[in-house]
């Protein structure tokens, strides 16, 4: 295998990163409310904005600005839980899913109308993001993907523990599996489920900090934060360790339609790769078949 | 009228009555007005309004289809965006080809309307709710980047113009030519919908609707008639693409975006899930909404400074008003007229007796 071969497959472990981090904030929130947050895409604008307004009123403080997005994110989370989804609760479905098509085109125009539509490049405040990082002779990665790849095996192995070992992780499992019985054993349901919203969107808002430093930062990038849903559900809604594998099968087909096809075919690859997994396995390769409302 | 009301509210005594779109000598009355006056209007507007008129016909046609969909089946579509392009691009790719005229077209465009809504309306035999939803806006996001792949090999991406069409000898050329086109052909679709609703399709769609399993029990063949709803909506859908199309003159991908879909989401909540008045109450609410708010903003001297972001503020409130709809009048603007007609209706009285 040549040297050629392997940075493809970086890439598309990088890829593929983006899209835990993506990926595992729709099942939490799925998980907690059985809703598909469409507003996803655009809760990480918000968040990745908050992240850069953070950079230029500190002027270039790497710490202060992640934890102004991150705490920013957080709050917006809990807040559209109980604001809006928590209201919503009992509706039918294509209710929660078009409540929150609603509000992502409520978040993008605030978005577009407080920091308007121009492109930034959050990387010109901080230097030496590029910074190659060999790893063995002739192969390398930057710094900023080296971190990115770091984040999502990080959640990849911690979320899960957490919601297995945690006391806060279980009444999240517990309110998941039976609202009702767990609101009877004296679980706040709607704490516990503004927390997941808000850890969702904290991790939203962590994707979108990293591709607005490795790419760009603008309120078009919503459409990198929506392709999540895609790892999401060919891994199952509510299996977080389906998102790894469903992020890698996606990252791959993307990857692959921009390097050999055509990089509009790459855009919708994850859609296309979505449509073909929904046909064959609709529950996803971890999820619950209960969870498909079957004919 | 019965069928644009949400309530029936008159007592019918047979059943060629019960039969009649227009029951009543009120009714028709009122139907014979509502007609002229939309005859004459054109005479009355500007050309710029007149353009806008000719805008909210096509807006009706798309919201009937997708009223027919998630209003009156149940299957939620956040596709019809797609749909749109790809009825808007049948028409180009007729033209730029084969130099097409309008008879060939536009019933190109149903073909590939039906065609497309069984591709999409297959999955929504394993599929409910959420996981339908999903697969149709997977589908948008297919359809508008094989269209933009389409687009760019042969127009170079800068995509295609459309000339004003003739059909039959009559040049379109005029939006007054237009708007008596559209008001024609808005209301053929529009009976042959009500007709639809009234049928033995119609009841099948809503028994599909409330309750699948008790459909199927009922022995209605529900993937068939879902299929059928499928490739009915969308072959609508098509056909007011195409309208589209040549209407604007101007076909690119990025007219479609995920904005068209969110108007027309827009449409039949606004209007009201389930009800034909509500599909066209919400299709003229969701187009004349953007000038309203700058005909406020030219109005209102304090508000001078918003000026370059009405865009986002008119999205913006799109969302707002969706919001408050889903939230607070799930039966949409239709509901609300109900409500009003009711309290007129019944006055002196506030409720009507249980079984009227």
């Amino acid at each position: 295998m040549g040297y050629a071969h392997v940075s493809l497959m970086l890439v598309i472990l990088i890829q593929a990163s983006f899209y835990v981090l993506l990926g595992m904030g729709y099942v939490l929130i799925y998980r907690a409310t059985r809703v598909l947050n469409l507003a996803h895409g655009d809760l990480m604008v918000f968040g990745a904005f908050l992240f850069y307004q953070g950079l230029v009123i500190t002027s270039g403080s790497v710490p202060l600005a992640i934890t102004t997005g991150i705490l920013g994110a957080a709050l917006t989370g809990a807040i559209v839980y109980l604001g809006l989804m928590r209201p919503l609760a009992g509706y039918p479905v294509a209710v929660g899913v078009l409540a929150t098509i609603a509000l992502a085109i409520v978040l993008r125009s605030v978005t577009t109308a407080i920091w308007s539509g121009q492109t930034r490049y959050p990387a010109e405040y901080i230097g030496q993001l590029a910074r190659p990082i060999e790893l063995v002779s002739g192969l390398s990665i930057s710094a900023i993907d080296a971190v990115i790849v770091l984040t999502a095996l990080i959640c990849i192995l911690g979320l899960p523990l957490l919601l297995r070992r945690s006391a806060i992780g279980v009444e999240m499992r517990g309110v998941s599996e039976n609202a009702l019985l767990a609101a009877q054993r004296g679980i706040n349901i709607h704490s516990v489920n503004a927390l997941s919203w808000a850890a969702a969107t904290v991790m939203a808002a962590i994707a979108g900090i990293f591709f607005s430093l490795k790419v760009r930062l603008g309120p078009d990038i919503w459409y990198v934060g929506l392709a999540g849903f895609a790892p999401a559900l060919i891994g199952g809604m509510d299996s977080l360790r389906g998102v790894a594998i469903g992020a890698l099968i996606v990252a791959t087909a993307e990857v692959l339609a921009a390097r050999f096809i055509a990089p509009q075919i790459a855009l919708a690859a994850p859609f296309l790769v979505l449509l073909v997994a929904l046909w064959i396995r609709p529950w996803g390769l971890f999820g619950s078949r209960e969870e498909l409302e079957r004919i | 009228m019965r069928y644009l009301n949400v309530l029936p509210s008159t007592l019918r005594t047979s059943y060629a009555r019960e039969m009649q779109l227009l029951d009543s000598g009120f009714a028709k009355f009122w139907a014979a007005l509502g007609l002229v006056l939309m005859l004459g209007l054109p005479f009355f507007l500007t050309n710029f309004w007149n353009a806008v008129a000719n805008q909210i016909f096509i807006a009706i046609l798309g919201a009937l289809a997708l009223n027919l969909l998630m209003g009156t089946t149940g299957q939620i579509s956040l596709g019809h965006a797609g749909f749109i392009a790809a009825g808007a691009f049948t028409v180009a790719a007729f033209v730029t080809h084969f130099n097409a005229p309008m008879v060939i077209t536009l019933p190109a465009a149903l073909i590939v309307g039906v065609v497309l809504g069984i591709l999409v309306g297959l999955p929504a035999l394993r599929l409910k709710g959420l996981y339908l939803a999903v697969s149709t806006l997977a589908a948008h996001f297919v359809i508008i980047a094989g269209l933009a792949q389409y687009q760019a090999s042969i127009s170079y991406g800068a995509g295609f113009i459309i000339s004003p069409p003739s059909l039959l000898g009559w040049e379109l050329g005029s939006e007054r030519a237009w708007y008596y086109f559209l008001l024609g052909v808005a209301l053929i679709v529009l009976l042959l919908h009500i007709n639809w609703l009234r049928s033995a399709f119609g009841r099948a769609w809503m028994a599909i609707h409330h309750r699948d399993i008790a459909a199927e029990a009922l022995g209605i063949r529900v993937a068939q008639y879902k299929l059928l709803a499928f490739s009915a909506s969308t072959a609508l859908t098509c056909f007011a693409g195409a309208l589209w199309a040549y209407h604007t003159g101007f076909v690119s991908v990025e007219a479609f975006d995920i904005h068209m879909l969110i108007q027309f989401l827009a449409m039949v909540i606004i209007g009201g899930l389930g009800s034909v008045l509500g599909a066209i109450l919400g299709a003229v609410f969701v187009i004349l909404l953007p000038h309203v708010i700058t005909f406020a903003t030219e109005a209102l001297p304090f508000v001078n400074d918003i000026g370059g972001r009405a865009f986002e503020i008119q999205v913006g409130l799109f969302g707002v008003i969706m919001l408050l709809f889903l939230a607070f009048e799930p039966r949409g603007l239709a509901g609300i007229w109900a409500r009003i007609r009711f309290y007129f209706e019944l006055w002196p009285f506030k409720y009507r007796s249980w079984e009227a």
